[in-house]
Parts: C-alpha cells; sequence; structure tokens
C-alpha cells in the first residue's frame, strides 16, 4: 500500500516482532517501537498515518503516550491495543480520541480492518482541513 | 395620542366594529322593508353589542399578548437555571478536591514548621500529603476535561460502519469484567443490517459509555441485552437494556444533563449521557430512554443509514 506507514508500540517483544512482521508481508511501512517514550522521540522527525499501541507498558503508559501523541500529531489515528483489557482505560483512551480499542490476541484480519479504517479516518480529516 | 391609542386599539380588535357594521346593515334592511322605528330599534342593539364585543375582545388579545409574553420569560429563566445548575455543578465538583487540598497543605505547613524546630517533622507523612494533593489535582483535571471535551465542537467525521460489529467490539470489552459479577449479555443482532455513515470511533464512545452504565445498574446475577434493528424511513436503531435498578420518574428529564450524576460526590461527574446526547444529536440521530424502576432500563439509538445535511463528512 503506498505511503501506509504503521506505528506499533508495545513492551512485548515477541509480540511486537509477529505483528511488524505481518504488516510488512501486507505491504504496509510498518515500524516496531517497545516504548512510549521512543515512540514519541520517533515522531519528533517521522510521520505515521496510525499508530498501534499498547496501553500498559512500564514507563510512559499507554494512555500518557496517547495524550501526547495527539498534542504531537493530531491527525494521526491511534488504535489502543490491550491484553489486559480493562473498560476504563477503553473509555478513557477513546475520550482522548483513540480510533478503537481492541483485546488480544486480535484476529490478524480484524486488526488489518481497522487500521485501514483509522487511516480513511485520516485522509477524510486531512481532506475535510484542506478545504476549509 | 388618544386617536393613536384608538388606531392601535383597533388593529388589535377589528371584530367589534364589523358587528357594528353588520347590525347597522340590518337596521338599514329593517328601516326599508319595515318602516324608520324598526330601524331605529337597532341603534340602541348596535351600540350595546359593538361595546360588548369591543371590550371582550380587548380583553382577549391583552391575555394572549401576556401568555406570550410569560412565555419568553418562562424560556429565558429556564436557560438561566440551567446555566446555573450547570455553573454550580461546576464549582461543586472542583470545591471538594480544592478543599482537600487546602487541608493537605495545612498539614504539610504544620509537618514543615515541627521539621523546621527540630522536634522531628515526619517525611513520610510530608509525602503523603503530596500524594493526596497530586491526586486532587488529577480530579480536578478530569473534571475540567470532560467539560472541554462536552463544549468541544464535536464535528463528525463520516465513514461506512458495520453496527453490528461495532457493538459487538464494545460488548466484548465490557463482557470481561460483567461477568466476573455473573452477569451475562445476551446479543440480538439483525442480520444483514444495512451498513450506516456516522462516526465510528464517537459511536464506540456511546456505546460503551452506556454498557458501562448498563453494568453498573445491574447488582449482581443481571442481564444486558444488545440489539440492532431497521427502522422505517431509512434509520438503524441499536438498544441497550439492563436488568438493573431502572431510573425513577422524576429523574427520566434529567438524565441526560450535563453533571446530572446519582452516583455518590467523587465518583463520576455525570457528564457521560450529555456528552452521548450531543455526539448522538450531531450524528443526526436521538437518543431515547425507557425505564422501570426496579425491573430494568432501555437506552435506544437511532441513526440515520444515510448522511442528511448534504454534508462532505
Amino acid at each position: 500500500m503506498e505511503g501506509f506507514r504503521v506505528l506499533v508500540v508495545d513492551d512485548e517483544t515477541d509480540f511486537l516482532e509477529t505483528i511488524v512482521k505481518r504488516l510488512r508481508k501486507r505491504k504496509v511501512d510498518a515500524v516496531g517501537l517497545t516504548s512510549g517514550v521512543e515512540a514519541l522521540k520517533y515522531l519528533e522527525t517521522e510521520h505515521f498515518d496510525v499508530v498501534i499501541l499498547d496501553v500498559r507498558m512500564p514507563g510512559l503508559d499507554g494512555i500518557e503516550t496517547l495524550k501526547e501523541m495527539k498534542k504531537k500529531r493530531p491527525l494521526m489515528e491511534v488504535i489502543m491495543l490491550t491484553g489486559h483489557a480493562s473498560v476504563e482505560s477503553g473509555m478513557q483512551g477513546m475520550q482522548l480520541g483513540a480510533f478503537d480499542y481492541v483485546i488480544k490476541p486480535a484476529d490478524f484480519d480484524e486488526l488489518m480492518e481497522k487500521i485501514r479504517q483509522a487511516r480513511e479516518r485520516k485522509s477524510i480529516h486531512e481532506e475535510k482541513l484542506r478545504r476549509s | 395620542m388618544k386617536i393613536v391609542e384608538n388606531l392601535m386599539a383597533f388593529r388589535r380588535a377589528w371584530f367589534p366594529y364589523l358587528i357594528a357594521l353588520l347590525i347597522a346593515g340590518l337596521g338599514v334592511l329593517l328601516w326599508i322593508k319595515a318602516g324608520p322605528e324598526f330601524g331605529l330599534i337597532s341603534l340602541p342593539v348596535l351600540c350595546c353589542a359593538f361595546l360588548l364585543t369591543r371590550k371582550l375582545v380587548l380583553q382577549l388579545v391583552k391575555a394572549n399578548e401576556q401568555k406570550l409574553s410569560l412565555d419568553r420569560q418562562l424560556i429565558q429563566s429556564q436557560k438561566l437555571a440551567a446555566i446555573g445548575e450547570l455553573s454550580s455543578g461546576i464549582a461543586h465538583e472542583i470545591n471538594n478536591p480544592l478543599a482537600i487540598i487546602g487541608q493537605e497543605v495545612e498539614w504539610m505547613k504544620h509537618q514543615a514548621k515541627d521539621a523546621g524546630t527540630g522536634a522531628g517533622g515526619n517525611l513520610a507523612e510530608f509525602l503523603d500529603s503530596l500524594m493526596e494533593i497530586g491526586k486532587q489535582v488529577d480530579r480536578c483535571r478530569e473534571i475540567t476535561h470532560k467539560l472541554l471535551d462536552f463544549a468541544r465542537k464535536r464535528e463528525p467525521l463520516i465513514q461506512t460502519t458495520d453496527i453490528n460489529k461495532l457493538v459487538e467490539d464494545m460488548v466484548r470489552l465490557v463482557e470481561r469484567e460483567a461477568v466476573k459479577r455473573k452477569i451475562k449479555i445476551d446479543r440480538d443482532y439483525r442480520p444483514d443490517l444495512p451498513v450506516v455513515q456516522t462516526d465510528a470511533p464517537q459511536l464506540r464512545q456511546v456505546v460503551l459509555n452506556l454498557l458501562i452504565n448498563a453494568n453498573a445498574a445491574i447488582d449482581a446475577g443481571g442481564c444486558i441485552t444488545v440489539a440492532t434493528r431497521v427502522v422505517d424511513g431509512g434509520y438503524v436503531e441499536l438498544s441497550v437494556s439492563d436488568t438493573g435498578c431502572g431510573i425513577p420518574e422524576e429523574n427520566r428529564d434529567k438524565i441526560f444533563d450535563p453533571f446530572f450524576t446519582t452516583k455518590p460526590p467523587g465518583k463520576g461527574t455525570g457528564l457521560g449521557l450529555s456528552i452521548c446526547h450531543g455526539i448522538i444529536t450531531k450524528l443526526d440521530g436521538r437518543i431515547t430512554v425507557a425505564s422501570e424502576v426496579g425491573k430494568g432500563t432501555t437506552f435506544a439509538v437511532r441513526l440515520p443509514v444515510g448522511r442528511r445535511k448534504g454534508t462532505t463528512g
């Protein structure tokens, strides 16, 4: 997919490698990082369409990372992902502007579909801003 | 000025003049047909009728104007009351954490004084107080954020959405916690539900909020039912029902008001349903509630399948 860039942030390295590999197989330009801090630093110079963000991470947790990402790159869509589904963090995340909230283990095809929809939303949003 | 007043009176109450004219006409007819005496009888009748109907009509007009003025005042005072309630809600919510912060600061000053005089201040106490202050600041921040969120112009971004899937995703999120309290969730999805042009992430927020509320309304061992159906006229409706405590009649109109909450202070600022209402309205939909105390509650969200107002989305 042309210029389709996805950033995956998860401290679980096994999961991270699997996801990045599968994304790349589907021709997505995927990058994997293991912490929120690293991700925010990377975002200072790099642009992505969609971020897959784990909620429970040591150090800067998912919600805090989400807040910072929304400040830096408001158009970039974030899909929250977690193995410990907490309804509270789900609600919080979505109120902060997360596109969706997915429980691990997630069916990869379903995740791809959500990534596609998130990217579509970004395009629509950009188009709207361009027109106004 | 009397002339102007009379002209104004005429404009509002032309009816008596019409009656007078009719009676005069009748008088003329009688004069022609039956002679002057009969014609002249119409004169006093005319005067009485004219004066009487004029008085009655003017009173009616006045009463109507008073009613309109009162209606306008009522709407205005209702608006002011709503703003007043909102402001006092905010003030009250923020006051509590501020009071606690104040207390902790006093305590910390005390500790600092003790440490200063060598009486041995307690560092653990000091840190405890700071943590409590931090907690209360977070609470305030949550309130102001929710308020900003509520006030924010939430322009929807429209995408093709599978409602059944969207609802099911949110149900799965809540189910994990509901099951722990022996609450089961039943699905009644309409197969082949048409896809809807709407803002998916915002709708997710609404559905999740309704599910969280349903979960909270049930003590234990109850049931939540989610359903989707098609409604005539190009609408799709999703509903969340619970077998919980129900909403008393006097609260039913207020539940979508900002800051209305039945939870104890500090737990939930009550902005949830008002935000939901705002979102659904912006999506050209409608959210309604039906409830019976002791039996349960059903929230229904109705959305147009296609986008109405011709927005480019």
